[in-house]
């Protein structure tokens, strides 16, 4: 209902708020008045301006008829607003505005002192923000409370813990209060003194915040924390439980009293008075019209209004204000770490003894209840309350050594601290309140322009002051609130000091307003007078706090020196008064957070079904805000923000996209206790920034870059190129040596062909470097698979320098892991070297960036490298050696082992050029039928001979020179088959016999007779060059070497050689074709062929017609004279 | 008597190798028993490494390789083996050739095949002149260039070893301190001596040494002559190591006994001596105590064996090491 009821009214405000411009004399007026209304209410010796208020007062009397007149009218109007029918309302409203311009003023002033002790700042707010600025005003203070805690003007930087939520902008509203309103400074310095506490709270809770983000509390406090939330919670619960059934019946008890009609604007509306102070003004000033009574009209307003704190009260006067207060003392105090064992009624088991000593049990528990159940009448009771407390446990805990006690001064401590914050106001019922204030008023009727305080009452009553009159003291009442604060101490000690003091303070005052409604009347012209606090000439304030401070300290010196003798031995401080603030501010979400958390692991083990702790909105707003004030705090400090080299980029830092989406709720506590929230830092280069066209910044020029060369192979250094240089002389021997080899198996073979041998032709070594890669980060790259196939590379290239030739893959992982193991034992090892703590040198030593330490590493680069090193096994001797014998001398070893497998090769080759050959060699080449072609054959002997013509033919054959392999195949085997003979045989034995003469025609005449005819045939047939023996005979021509069995008798014909057999086949074939030719040539073939052995040859295997092809080739058959048993088989095959 | 038998055979041979490497007194029984199981320990391990090293070589029984394989971290050693072996051949060939001369031309090629046994020798097939006699058989040792290519050129004279020429430091040492102490000998010493330093646990006592080392029970039962004597040389190399060290330690002892305020001792020492006490050579021999504490030193593991097992909960467990 508040809420619907009241948007209404904030709408329609501005129809009143543009009320007082028309009237700006009244606005005017208003500041003295309220100035002068506190000053006469504190005082009371302000005559000017009491008789302002006097007459203001007076003024209301007669116009109470016209009230009554009109009650109805109005009754009818309201409930039209509330309705909604506006218009009529705010030409009405507008109507009255003009018509009783002064009526404005009283009902303003009236409608204040009902307001609690926010209430002057209200009205000093209106005046500051002048006339036009009240829509504004009113806006504010009609926003949500939300808002209001979360940003109460702007000044409180939010402590919005409930406990501790509202005291610092109640406060703030004090402060306010206290630094724009010169008048209220006198009467409060129970006021300066809470201040002064605030401020000093308020400080420390800065100090605590401000820490967030630069200290780092560890979180075992949490834990305790966590369980004394727990048990507070409990402890409410509890008391709700309790009150809940009492509740009932307590209304009853506060039964309103008898409606009587007064000025509506004193009744105690609460804070909300403020926003309805003009309705309740013209209400007030039109009051015979309205027909209604005073009591409906409260309950009407009382409904309507706003932000009403659960302890309002129409018929309770002040007992919102006090109870306001009292709560919140109690909810500090209930949070204070120390809190802890006066939460509850002590246990009788567990203090059994302890009621025979205590008769007045008390703990913060009960007085909660007590709270609620609004047994508490005045401060004191309160107070008396709470030191009960302390006193029963210093009480019973006599042992002054006793843990408990220290607790206990502390807290007494803390409650000292805390209770100059709570008004003095006594609760009083609205029946008697009214029925004084109605004596009152007919009493001022005598009194009327008196000086006499007494015709302050009704303002005071209203104000929820503790009377007067009640008192009876006078002006010193006043005075009296901060002793009362300290109510179970003696200090009336301060009284002499403070009245003259007070004078002094009043008598500034008056200096004070004098100056202020001068520049009051200099700027009467402008409609918006400049604040006041800016009116304030600062000394005077300055000296009027001190003093009030002064006096503070003074009484605060009272108490302490009376309240206890060993309060200064036993101090309750035991931890650093920072963390003390700290853990107090942090306290309550340190608990929900640990409680939070301990949910999810509840029983030590996981719990699934809890939900989780989630990232919000809200927090991740939170932690920017933090991250940012941290960050505008350093570089306020330091001179120049770094951050403004990028511009847009600071702007969209700022910016948070879920500004105002999600419903806030401040948490006092430093952002690592929510980790989940924290943003990481986007790197700066990939955020999207636009310059002033709008055009997006290409940043990656600035950060992109290429990979350097090299890093991925060998360096360039004398121990490589050492090893380099081996290797290649290693491919180079190894090139001998495989021709070594095929020399060797040329010797051996009979027969080589041309592919053969596999022709060794090792590439030179070159390490392959990555391609060209473009990365955007810093430092080396490091890619796990390509490091260690760079490793793999570098454990190859060891293990062909070693002398391996080739190596199994499974051989080359197992090194290069063992490898790689060993290289990160090594840089472990020699990462802790290089980490061991620093010790202090007496030589201060200067660092590169410049500073000079007293601190220098344990160890220098050199030792954490020997040391690491010896560590894993590695000696420098060692390393030495390796470098020293397998490499430098492996290098000698193979240069001298080149020499010899050169020369062992040349020897290898001398076979072929020897012999027959001239001194130069180039005899070798005159016999048979094939030539070398081109070159110089003795030339190239040692290096290139083969150059291995027989495997890279083709491309060599036409163009240098070539040589035949079999020809040389011929050379060398021969040459090593004499040789070997010659080894095996131990010695020649024989001469070699001397080879036959070619037959030619010349010596044709000293053969054999029986052979001359056939000699001169085969001679006719080749034409008259000289007949090739068969051994002569190039390779496929030749026979193959007869084979004689044991029994000494050639078993089978002769074979032919290869040719003849592979024509024989082929003209096999021919022969089934053309079989009808066989009789024709077989003449002619008979003719050519030895009598009575070709024959039987030819029959038995049809070659009859071959034989005649075979003319041309020199007859095998026959030459084979020397061969005794040759014939023989066939004539025995023939036979 | 047959444990004695066991333990104590080549009591003398240890003596007399003792007394080579510079221990001048009388060592007591215990001193040598302890020297010799130390030494049967080690020839028996490496015998066992040989037989591991031939099965992963694919044969069965062991080569010279293989025993050169165990020392190849023992630089000095190796080179000294080398050098053993060189002139062990030569020896042999100049036995060979004085016995073909006396036997009217044996096969000449016979003895350089018997030793080119043991590796690749070259020497041309024997050496059958006195000129051959100067120019010793090269051992080569597996891992050498040699091994690297496909072909085995023939050894040519020019390309001369050098490592052959680089004498050892450690070897120079010795036969320095074997000069010194032979300088002031009678003739009588000197024979002694000489004789001393032909001791061997091998030499004439093949079959002795092979019951004595295990071979057929850990190895085959017949190595070739070769490895009997690198065995004979290497267990002369570890009596000596170990008598060395020993007497490292016990002048090491000596030296803080005489610091350390051992008054009994001073005291006593004082009182014998006199004109007849006897000399310093003859003083009291090495305990078994020096010796153990030689050999632990002696096994004291490097950083080396342990690197890989750093940063690692692996207790290292190091085997036993070859003196």
């Amino acid at each position: 209902m508040s809420r619907a009821a009241h948007r209404p009214s904030s709408t329609e405000r501005p129809h009143y708020a543009r009320l007082p411009p028309q009237s700006s004399n009244a606005i005017r007026l208003r500041t003295p008045n309220a100035a002068l209304s506190d000053e006469a209410m504190s005082n009371g010796s302000n005559h000017n301006t009491l008789g302002e208020g006097v007459d203001t007062v007076a003024e209301e009397d007669p116009r109470a008829a016209r009230w009554r007149e009109q009650y109805l009218r109005t009754e009818a109007r309201l409930a039209a607003v509330l309705g909604g029918a506006h218009t009529e309302r705010a030409a009405d409203g507008e109507d009255d505005g003009t018509k009783l311009p002064a009526d404005v003023a009283p009902a303003a002033h009236d409608a204040r002192p009902t307001a609690t002790p926010k209430k002057p700042t209200r009205t000093i707010d209106e005046d500051d923000y002048g006339d036009d600025d009240d829509d504004a005003e009113e806006d504010d203070t009609n926003t949500s409370p939300l808002f209001s805690k979360s940003a109460p003007n702007g000044i409180v930087a939010g402590t919005l813990d409930p406990p501790s939520l509202r005291m610092p902008s109640l406060s703030n509203k004090l402060a306010i209060d206290r630094t724009s309103t010169p008048g209220s400074e006198p009467a409060k310095s129970s006021d300066d003194v809470r201040k002064q506490l605030q401020q000093d709270k308020k400080a420390a809770e800065d100090a605590a915040k401000r820490s967030f983000h630069t200290m780092f509390y560890t979180l075992e406090s949490d834990r305790d924390a966590m369980l004394e939330q727990q048990k507070l919670d409990e402890l409410d619960r509890q008391v709700e439980t309790e009150m809940s059934g009492q509740l009932a019946s307590a209304p009853a008890a506060g039964v309103p009293a008898a409606p009587q009609q007064g000025t509506l604007s004193t009744t105690n509306l609460g804070a909300s008075s403020l926003t309805l102070k003009h309705l309740i003004a013209r209400i007030d000033a039109q009051r015979d019209r309205v027909h209604a009574s005073d009591a409906q009209l409260r309950s009407l307003i009382s409904e309507v209004r706003k932000n009403r704190s659960k302890w309002a009260n129409e018929d309770r006067v002040g007992q919102e204000e006090l109870y306001e207060s009292v709560e919140k003392v109690l909810m500090e105090l209930k949070a204070c770490e120390h809190a802890h064992p006066f939460l509850q009624r002590v246990n009788k088991r567990e203090a059994p003894d302890y009621y025979n000593i205590i008769k007045q049990p008390m703990d913060i528990g009960t007085m909660m209840k007590k709270l609620k159940q609004l047994v508490y009448k005045s401060k004191k009771d309160f107070v008396d309350d709470l030191m009960l407390i302390w006193a029963n446990c210093l009480k019973y805990n006599s042992d002054p050594a006793h843990p408990l006690r220290k607790k206990a001064l502390y807290m007494r401590k803390e409650t000292e601290k805390l209770v100059p914050l709570i008004p003095d106001i006594t609760v009083r019922d609205r029946a008697e309140v009214e029925a004084e204030e109605r004596r009152m008023r007919n009493g001022d009727a005598d009194a009327d322009g008196a000086e006499d305080s007494e015709d302050e009452e009704p303002i005071m009553a209203s104000r929820g002051r503790k009377a007067p009159s009640k008192g009876g003291k006078g002006s010193s009442t006043a005075r009296k609130a901060p002793p009362a604060g300290l109510e179970g101490t003696p200090g009336p000690e301060s009284k002499p000091s403070i009245p003259t003091l007070n004078n002094v303070v009043s008598n500034l005052k008056n200096e004070f307003l004098r100056a202020d409604s001068e520049m009051e009347g200099s700027v009467n012209g402008f409609s918006t007078p400049p604040p006041p606090g800016t009116l304030t000439p600062l000394g005077p304030n300055g000296a009027l706090r001190a003093g009030g401070s002064q006096a503070d300290v003074s009484e605060a010196d009272g108490t302490v020196a009376s309240v206890s003798g060993f309060t200064l031995e036993e101090d309750a401080d035991l931890d650093d008064l920072e963390f003390k603030t700290w853990k107090q501010v942090t306290k309550k979400d340190r608990a929900t957070i640990a409680a939070e958390r301990h949910r999810l692991f509840r029983d030590d083990q996981l719990q699934v079904d809890e939900p989780a702790i989630l990232r919000t909105k809200a927090g991740m707003r939170r932690w920017l805000r933090h991250k940012k004030q941290a960050s505008e705090e350093e570089t306020a400090g330091g001179p120049v923000s770094s951050l403004d080299g990028k511009d847009g980029v600071q702007g969209t830092a700022g910016e948070s996209l879920a500004e105002g989406i999600e419903g806030e709720e401040e948490r006092q506590i430093p952002d690592y206790y929510d980790p989940v929230c924290a943003i990481p830092d986007l790197n700066e280069r990939l955020q999207w920034v636009e310059d002033s066209e709008g055009h997006v910044i290409q940043q990656f020029e600035e950060y992109m870059r290429i990979v350097p060369k090299g890093q991925f192979i060998a360096p360039d250094s004398l121990l490589a190129k050492k090893m380099g240089s081996n290797m290649r002389q290693m491919q180079e021997t190894r090139k001998i040596c495989s021709k070594i080899g095929i020399v060797k198996q040329m010797q051996l073979q009979s027969q080589m062909y041309t592919n053969q041998f596999q022709k060794y032709d090792p590439q030179p070594f070159l390490e392959m470097d990555i391609e060209p890669m473009v990365v955007s980060e810093e430092g080396p790259v490091i890619a796990p698979y390509v490091c260690r196939a760079a490793l793999q590379r570098s454990v190859g290239e060891i293990f062909y320098h070693a002398g391996f030739e080739e190596f199994q893959p499974s051989a080359l992982d197992a090194i290069t892991d063992v490898a790689g193991d060993f290289f990160q034992k090594l840089v472990a090892t020699l990462g802790m070297y290089r980490e061991t703590p620093k010790m202090r040198s007496e030589v201060p030593v200067t660092v590169p960036s410049g500073t000079t330490t007293n601190w220098i590493p344990r160890f220098t680069q050199e030792e954490a490298i020997l040391h690491s090193l010896q560590v894993n096994g590695v000696e420098l001797e060692s390393l030495e050696t390796y470098v020293k014998e397998d490499v430098e001398r492996l290098s000698t070893k193979l240069a001298g082992m080149h020499e010899r497998m050169r020369s062992y090769y040349a020897e290898l080759l001398r076979p072929a050029l020897d012999g027959s050959a001239g001194a130069d060699g180039a005899g070798a080449f005159n016999d048979g039928s094939e030539q070398f072609v081109g070159g110089d054959f003795a030339e190239d002997i040692g290096e290139d001979f083969f150059g291995f013509k027989e495997l890279g033919l083709d491309k060599e054959f036409g163009v240098t020179f070539s040589v035949p392999l079999h020809l040389l195949q011929n050379r060398m085997r021969n040459a090593h088959i004499g040789k070997t003979d010659n080894v095996t045989t131990t010695g020649v034995l024989m001469d070699e016999p001397p080879k036959f003469e070619p037959v030619t025609r010349q010596n044709l005449g000293s053969q054999i007779g029986l052979m001359q005819k056939w000699f001169l045939a085969k001679l006719d047939n080749t034409g008259s060059e000289m007949l090739v023996e068969d051994e002569d005979l190039p390779p496929k021509q030749r026979f193959p070497k007869p084979r004689l069995p044991p029994t000494g008798k050639i078993s089978s014909p002769r074979k032919r050689p290869l040719r003849e057999q592979q024509q024989m086949a082929r003209k096999k074939r021919k022969l089934d074709e053309e079989r009808e030719d066989n009789g024709s040539n077989d003449n002619g073939a008979n003719g050519n062929v030895i009598k009575g052995i070709g024959k039987p040859i030819g029959k038995l295997k049809l070659e009859m017609p071959t034989q005649k092809e075979n003319q041309s080739v020199p007859e095998p058959e026959k030459d084979d004279g020397s061969a005794v048993g040759m014939i023989s088989p066939e004539s025995i095959l023939a036979a | 008597m047959t444990d004695k038998d066991k333990l104590a055979k080549y009591r003398t041979e240890i003596q007399q190798m003792m007394f080579v490497s510079g221990e001048t007194g009388d060592p007591s029984p215990e001193t040598t028993t302890l020297i010799e199981s130390i030494v049967q320990d080690q020839v028996q391990f490496m015998l066992r490494e040989c037989t591991v090293l031939a099965t992963r070589r694919g044969s069965k029984s062991i080569s010279t390789d293989d025993l050169f394989m165990l020392i190849r971290h023992d630089r000095a050693k190796i080179s000294r083996l080398r050098h053993f072996l060189q002139w062990k051949d030569v020896r042999r060939s100049v036995k060979d050739s004085d016995d073909k001369d006396a036997g009217a031309g044996g096969d000449v090629g016979e003895a350089g095949v018997d030793v080119a046994g043991a590796g690749p020798v070259q020497g041309g097939g024997g050496g059958v002149d006195a000129g051959k006699k100067a120019k010793r058989a090269k051992v080569d040792l597996v891992w050498d260039v040699q091994s690297f290519f496909a072909e085995i050129p023939p050894f040519t004279d020019d390309v001369e070893d050098e490592e052959e020429e680089e004498m050892n430091f450690a070897t120079l040492q010795r036969l320095k301190n074997a000069d010194e102490r032979t300088k002031h000998m009678t003739r009588e010493e000197y024979v002694h001596w000489s004789d001393c330093r032909q001791a061997s646990f091998t030499y004439r006592k093949g079959k002795r040494f092979k019951e004595w080392a295990g071979f057929g029970l850990i190895t085959d039962s017949k190595p070739s002559d070769d490895i009997i004597d690198i065995l004979g040389f290497l267990t002369f190399e570890i009596v000596q190591t170990l008598t060395e060290e020993a007497l490292k330690v016990k002048a090491a002892e000596d030296i803080s006994k005489k610091a350390g305020g051992m008054d009994k001792s001073r005291l006593k020492r004082k009182r014998e001596r006199g004109l007849f006490d006897p000399p310093e050579e003859a003083r009291e021999p090495v305990q078994p105590g020096h010796v153990q504490e030689a050999y632990r030193r002696l096994q004291r593991g490097n950083n080396k064996s342990r690197a890989m097992l750093n940063f690692t909960k692996n207790i290292h467990r190091a085997a036993l090491k070859l003196i």
